[in-house]
């Protein structure tokens, strides 16, 4: 069995972080391995560790970027490729999944996970656009994986329950931080991923096209306080008829 | 141009490396998600907290700057101080049991033990499997360590111990005890020599855990040795040198203390900001006060201060240069930083800070211990005294 895991760093949300002119400032600088995708490769590990089989991870970023790699590896992923960006370009999900698409057009695997959105942007969409360029049958928001055979069973979580679903080989699930709780890279793994290969690939290598870039993030703006409630004060029966006259005066209400 | 700018070299770096950066990190999330959660109900229950242990040594945590070969992790001595200083953070007892273990009683036999009993004994300790404990404190021998009174007589192909030792971390949880005794008694501290001795050996008796101020869960215990018998094959280093290898053991030592320290008093400052900006007094919260910032700042600025000292003796210690010095002003300088940081943490949080509800109070308790563990403050000074003197020429 052979396992790709995208994955991709992401500011760390609990760090100090600001915005400024649009921008967005990261007081503290630290950067981690997107949850969702952790997720993807814990998954990947728990179906290796069962059923044997390889795993290597994918990161499309600057050269910063790549210590979140090691970090994969230090989990126990068995190698990492590294495509390597500039930092002046900011890829969309599309240009993302189309970077990848290229990558994985002469490779030969039996799944693809990705996290099922980043906790940068929340888009969600490189991993089944991904699928869609690879022409591949694809699982979104799994929840639990098992192996029957050359099949991966997914459980995913729809609108209306759990839905289990067989997804042949190759395919791709996008996995939810729900599925399993990501290991920490214990020190024997941080030792052993200095000596695991990891490929470097220019971005420019890779054929891609350069009207790939869809979307533009405009500027960020910090989200509006939310406004204070109304309290109400008196009887119980007095009450409700106060909150019942509010909401027979407010518009589109009752 | 200056010439001598494009010929500096930069060997000096104030930066983590990506394996220290890592080593943080993964530890920090690993105490985080695991060790900070408990801690108040933990120190209240004041047990030895056997599952947290486990998990650390899963984490590789017990074997972190000893050898693959040996079992450990292979990182250096910085490595050990990061993970140190983030355990501490939150759980200081918990650090305790880590740095004793891996620096004293592991590192003692990492530093004299032949080849034969590396192979035999660090395996265990570095996986945590068994924990070491080091006996060098008596009851009447502490600061003066060579006065001590535990005897170990040859007899044939044994060595008869005998003797009490007390204040023993890990003294009655552990399984590995490396045990300081005179095997001379014409002679003063060349007459000392160390032997490892397995817990379940006949006459080896483990008391009961002692009640102390703090360092609530982790275990300190007497450990009386009563006609031991050790075979001549863990004579621990050579006959007559137990107490030189005990001066480098303990220098080794002072360097997880400071780290220790440092994690104390990073742990006061954090909860102190965090309460400061929680708190609000006369319409605003209590961080706006000045009162309440030279205080932080001071904290904030002796951490820095003291984790640079701890760093540099660490790093001295990897380059196999002499350390005795710098290992005791780091000791000396972080544990009395973490003094003073713990009782302002106390102060901000006032009456809320003397209560149970909170963290500082039991910083408080375990930090007393910085400035007493691994030769007190006053012994620093001496050793310092000695060492400042022979450098600027009083003795010549």
């Amino acid at each position: 069995m052979k396992f790709y895991v995208c994955i991709k760093q992401v500011p760390d949300v609990n760090a100090p972080l600001h915005i400024k002119d649009g921008e967005l400032i990261q007081d503290a600088d630290r950067n981690i391995l997107n949850a969702y995708d952790a997720s993807a490769i814990e998954a990947a590990l728990v179906l290796r560790e069962k059923h044997g089989g390889e795993i290597e991870v994918v990161l499309i970023g600057t050269d910063k970027a790549k210590e979140t790699i090691r970090k994969a590896l230090a989990m126990g992923a068995d190698s990492g490729i590294f495509i390597q960006a500039d930092t002046d370009v900011q890829f969309d999900s599309f240009s993302y999944a189309k970077i990848l698409s290229t990558f994985f057009a002469d490779k030969e695997y039996n799944f693809i996970l990705c996290g099922k959105q980043s906790q940068d942007t929340d888009a969600g969409l490189t991993g089944s656009m991904l699928a869609g360029l690879l022409d591949l049958p694809y699982v979104t928001n799994a929840v639990g994986l098992e192996m029957t055979g050359n099949s991966l069973i997914v459980k995913r979580q729809g609108d209306a329950g759990q839905e289990l679903i067989e997804l042949p080989s190759p395919g791709l699930v996008t996995c939810s931080n729900d599925m399993n709780d990501p290991r920490i890279p214990n020190l024997k793994g941080i030792m052993q991923s200095k000596r695991k290969p990891v490929e470097t690939i220019p971005v420019n290598d890779l054929p891609t096209d350069s009207t790939a870039i869809k979307t533009k993030i405009l500027g960020y703006e910090v989200k509006p306080a939310r406004e204070a409630g109304k309290k109400f004060d008196g009887e119980p029966d007095e009450i409700a008829r106060q909150v019942a006259r509010l909401l027979d005066e407010a518009e589109n209400v009752v | 141009m200056n010439l001598n700018l494009l010929e500096r070299t930069y060997d000096l770096s104030f930066e983590l490396t990506e394996d220290h950066q890592m080593i943080r990190d993964s530890v920090r999330d690993f105490v985080e998600r695991y060790v900070a959660p408990d801690v108040i109900e933990r120190d209240g229950k004041k047990k030895f907290p056997f599952e947290i242990v486990k998990m650390l040594a899963d984490q590789g945590l017990l074997g972190i700057c000893h050898q693959e070969k040996y079992g450990g992790a292979g990182f250096d001595t910085i490595s050990f101080c990061l993970a140190i200083e983030e355990i501490a953070r939150w759980d200081a007892s918990l650090a305790l049991t880590v740095a004793s273990h891996t620096s004293l009683g592991t590192g003692h036999i990492a530093l004299a033990g032949s080849l034969e009993q590396k192979m035999k004994y660090m395996p265990d300790l570095t996986s945590g499997k068994k924990l070491a404990a080091w006996c060098l404190t008596e009851p009447g021998s502490g600061s003066d360590a060579s006065g001590l009174k535990t005897t170990a007589v040859k007899d044939g192909e044994n060595w008869i111990l005998n003797g009490t030792k007390t204040f023993i971390t890990q003294g009655s949880v552990g399984h590995i005890y490396v045990v300081l005794a005179k095997t001379d008694p014409t002679l003063d501290t060349k007459g000392i020599s160390a032997f490892i001795v397995e817990r379940d050996w006949d006459g080896v008796n483990p008391g009961t855990p002692m009640h102390k101020l703090g360092m609530n869960t982790s275990d300190t215990a007497e450990v009386v040795f009563e006609n031991v018998k050790v075979p001549n094959g863990n004579l621990l280093g050579e006959p007559g040198y137990g107490f030189i290898d005990t001066m480098k053991v303990l220098d080794g030592g002072r360097i997880g203390i400071g780290a220790l320290s440092v994690g104390i008093a990073r742990g006061a400052l954090e909860e102190s900001m965090k309460y400061a900006k929680e708190r609000k007094q006369f319409g605003k919260p209590i961080g706006d006060f000045q009162a309440i910032e030279h205080k932080m700042v001071n904290m904030a600025v002796e951490i820095d201060a003291a984790r640079l000292l701890v760093y540099r003796a660490a790093w001295l210690k990897d380059q196999e240069k002499p350390y005795t010095k710098e290992a005791s002003m780091a000791k000396l300088f972080a544990s009395e930083a973490a003094e003073r940081a713990t009782l302002d943490a106390v102060q901000i949080h006032g009456g809320y800070g003397y209560t149970k509800e909170y963290h500082v109070e039991r910083f408080l308790r375990d930090m007393k211990l910085m400035t007493i563990g691994e030769g007190t403050s006053e012994i620093q000074r001496l050793i310092l005294s000695r060492e400042i003197k022979k450098d600027l020429g009083y003795y010549s």
